[in-house]
């Protein structure tokens, strides 16, 4: 039994849709700027979404504003209309900054006084993020939100397609999203893994990442249940791998083991070798660690011919939500036939055998490959299909 | 899938043993260090010596988890030896949110770029999942999730599909809330709270009680039946009528949801009914627990009694503690009628 791919939907800093995203990133756009969000001493540049559907935005809930904003565009992608209650619906999406009451004017009242206005405690209750999209759609499946960190989307989608594969449901919504916060910004500044300039991913002078925000989301069917609805596929989601480094709390490991593990598996799970695949949509965070720890595992399984590149230099770091607008970026690109040039990357790392395109690249082939690695040391991969 | 092993941190101590003995021994006043009575665990709970080094980092959620993660793997007496083979899924409604606001202390107390990157990285939901699988050297599929309503269910599922995909041979399945100063207030202002202490789990009330607490129970999955057995989840299923007859309804009727009217319904099934929630608190993630007794009383054969105050209804509930054949237990949460979580557990 084979899982399509029958609907797109993305919103990052490169854009409000899949076309304005895929237009920004062939013009190499990069929108970064100072947080404007909300107020910080600090001096890194994020990726900020800058205005959101205004029908779409949720009040004070910017996670499932732009969750909502995706999960419209990939239903009207995938033909389909809210509510879904006529299907077997599930609902997996990956998150980090959603699931944390971290509401800090909230925070500043109650240890001023021991009291505090309830309404930021009220919305965190109601934000769950699958709980809310799989309300907002009446979804009857199983609905769950995943909370590992950085590779949230990626486990997310992994699991979505675990649901259809098993039979537990026909149609599932997946991927992730995640909002610019002051949480995270301080959390990754104090591992000093921020950089003060645009990040440069798998380049020799990179100096960390930049936060983003973002989500991206897919909308995955059993093949005979699209069929009957609509015809010919033209993507599938056919593989997904995910282990641990059981390492560090924030730390890859070394010899990148539990990220060839994940890639390995994904393999297996699409049936296919590392030989058909065409591109891989590499983690990539422009962090000494992991871009070395990545492009090793990448030469490793792939080869040094094989084409890669990170998509984070035109979104940013999005956390939960990169697996989701990597998924996203890697099924459009797989569409169109041709990848993006690695934003950032000018520079060949002696440590890192590979290096990403540094140009338009066409592409062909059928398989592609996205990756995602997290803090707690989780690596998830998945295998995407052009019919 | 089979169940071979359970560990378990609550307010009446840590392991198996302590929960069997609780079960045993019915009810016992929860603390009153704050404004309200609340089911807490207690610090001393939470040492391990031989585990010191290893967790000396970690939070208060992230130890609860650690140790009932442990324990369960502990307890089921199998030795993973390809560590790839086992997975772990932490379910939590609200992950460790003390640490997150004593980071935020830090923000306040000494701005934004003087805060403590080890208060940041174990204010991370996954952070518990990640101490686990450091520990136990455990490679699988490692994922913490979030729910409000159906946390555990969830899990759950994703364990049985796990096994069944073959991406292991057996899933640490567990869930972990803690109690936190901000969580306390939460709960004050927004749920009907027991002013003496007592849960009234089968009063099916449309203003229910509750009593918070905390813990943690992680329960070891096997795909093979292994030398410690308590049974095996036949069924986990969402929104579906119940059919069949079990020996043995457990309900999680612990005052959070707000109603429990549609918990009345169960009567007419005939079986008999528990639920287990005055042992342990009202907590989100309390079906673990639950799930817990179920397995213990399958292994056991025992019918563990059931604390209340009253039975306004007549239901058939278990009131001693006694041996008794338990061949199949269902255990019902209901959160609105049409979100009904079964799942079935067999001897």
């Amino acid at each position: 039994m084979k899982v399509v791919i029958s609907g797109i939907g993305i919103i990052s800093a490169a854009g409000f849709n899949l076309e304005q995203n895929l237009d920004a990133i062939k013009n190499g756009k990069r929108n970064a700027g100072p947080a404007s969000v909300f107020s910080t001493i600090l001096p890194y540049p994020v990726f900020e979404v800058k205005a959101l559907p205004e029908k779409l935005e949720k009040e004070e809930m910017r996670t499932q504003s732009l969750a909502f904003a995706a999960l419209k565009e990939a239903l009207d992608d995938a033909g389909l209309q809210a509510p879904l209650s006529g299907f077997r619906t599930g609902v997996c999406l990956g998150t980090t900054v959603a699931s944390q009451l971290n509401d800090i004017a909230f925070y500043t009242a109650f240890r001023k006084s021991g009291s505090a206005d309830l309404k930021p405690v009220d919305l965190f209750l109601s934000g769950n993020l699958a709980e809310s999209v799989a309300c907002s759609v009446n979804a009857s499946g199983p609905s769950i939100t995943v909370v590992n960190a950085c590779s949230s989307g990626t486990d997310a989608i992994g699991i979505a397609l675990s649901w259809l594969k098993s039979g537990l449901c026909d149609i599932a919504i997946t991927g992730g999203a995640d909002e610019i916060s002051r949480v995270p910004l301080c959390g990754f500044g104090s591992l000093g893994i921020l950089s003060n300039s645009l990040c440069a991913p798998f380049d020799k002078n990179r100096s960390g990442l930049n936060l983003g925000e973002g989500a991206g989301i897919l909308i995955i069917e059993r093949e005979d249940f699209y069929i009957k609805r609509c015809g010919k596929p033209s993507l599938y989601l056919t593989g997904y791998g995910s282990f641990a480094d059981a390492y560090h709390l924030t730390a890859p490991r070394p010899d990148g083991t539990g990220l060839e593990s994940a890639i390995r598996k994904a393999l297996s799970d699409a049936g296919v070798l590392p030989a058909d695949i065409c591109f891989v949509n590499a983690h990539g965070t422009g962090t000494t660690d992991n871009d070395k720890v990545e492009g090793s595992v990448l030469s490793r399984v792939f080869g040094n011919k094989i084409k890669f590149l990170s998509t984070k230099g035109y979104t940013g770091h999005t956390l939960g939500g990169a697996g989701g607008i990597e998924a996203a970026y890697t099924a459009a690109a797989l569409k169109e036939g041709w990848i993006p040039a690695s934003a950032g990357f000018a520079c060949r790392d002696d440590e890192i055998s590979i290096s990403p395109v540094t140009e338009n690249t066409a592409i062909n082939g059928s398989f592609a490959v996205s990756t995602s690695l997290a803090f707690g040391g989780n690596n998830a991969a998945i295998v995407i299909e052009r019919a | 899938m089979f169940i071979s092993g359970i560990g378990i941190v609550f307010t009446r101590g840590r392991g198996i043993d302590s929960f069997e003995n609780a079960l045993k021994e019915g009810w016992r006043a929860p603390s009153w260090t704050g404004s309200f009575p609340a089911y807490r665990v207690g610090q001393e709970i939470l040492i391990d010596a031989s585990l010191s080094k290893k967790i000396r980092r970690a939070d208060r959620f992230s130890r609860m988890a650690v140790l009932s993660a442990v324990d369960a793997y502990r307890d089921s007496g199998i030795t993973v030896n390809q560590s790839e083979n086992l997975g772990i899924i932490l379910a939590t409604a609200f992950g460790p949110h003390a640490t997150t606001f004593s980071f935020i202390d830090d923000i306040l107390d000494y701005s934004d770029a003087n805060v403590s990157p080890t208060k940041f990285s174990n204010s991370v939901h996954n952070a518990a999942a990640s101490y686990i699988s450091a520990i136990l050297d455990s490679r699988g599929p490692t994922v913490t999730v979030t729910q409000f309503k159906l946390a555990f269910q969830n899990a759950l599922i994703l364990a049985g599909s796990w096994i069944a995909e073959g991406r292991c041979d057996h899933v640490l399945c567990g869930c972990a809330d803690e109690l936190g100063t901000v969580m306390e207030y939460a709960c004050k202002m927004k749920l009907n709270i027991a002013k003496d202490g007592k849960i009234n789990p089968f009063a099916f009330s449309d203003s229910p009680v509750s009593v918070p607490g905390e813990g943690s129970v992680f329960i070891m999955l096997s795909k093979e039946k292994g030398s410690n057995n308590y049974g095996k989840v036949t069924e986990t299923s969402f929104f579906q009528n119940i059919t069949g007859k079990p020996d043995l309804f457990i309900i999680d009727t612990d005052g959070m949801s707000g109603n429990e009217k549609d918990y009345k319904d169960i009567i007419n099934y005939g079986s008999l009914i528990a639920g287990y929630s005055p042992v342990f608190g009202s907590m989100l993630t309390g079906s673990a627990l639950n799930f817990a007794a179920a397995a213990l009383m399958l292994k056991n054969q025992v019918a563990y009694k059931c604390i209340f105050q009253d039975n306004p209804f007549g239901a058939k509930l278990c009131a001693e503690t006694y041996a008794k054949n338990l061949d199949e237990i269902y255990c019902i949460k209901i959160c609105r009628p049409e979100i009904k979580t079964i799942v079935k557990l067999q001897k």
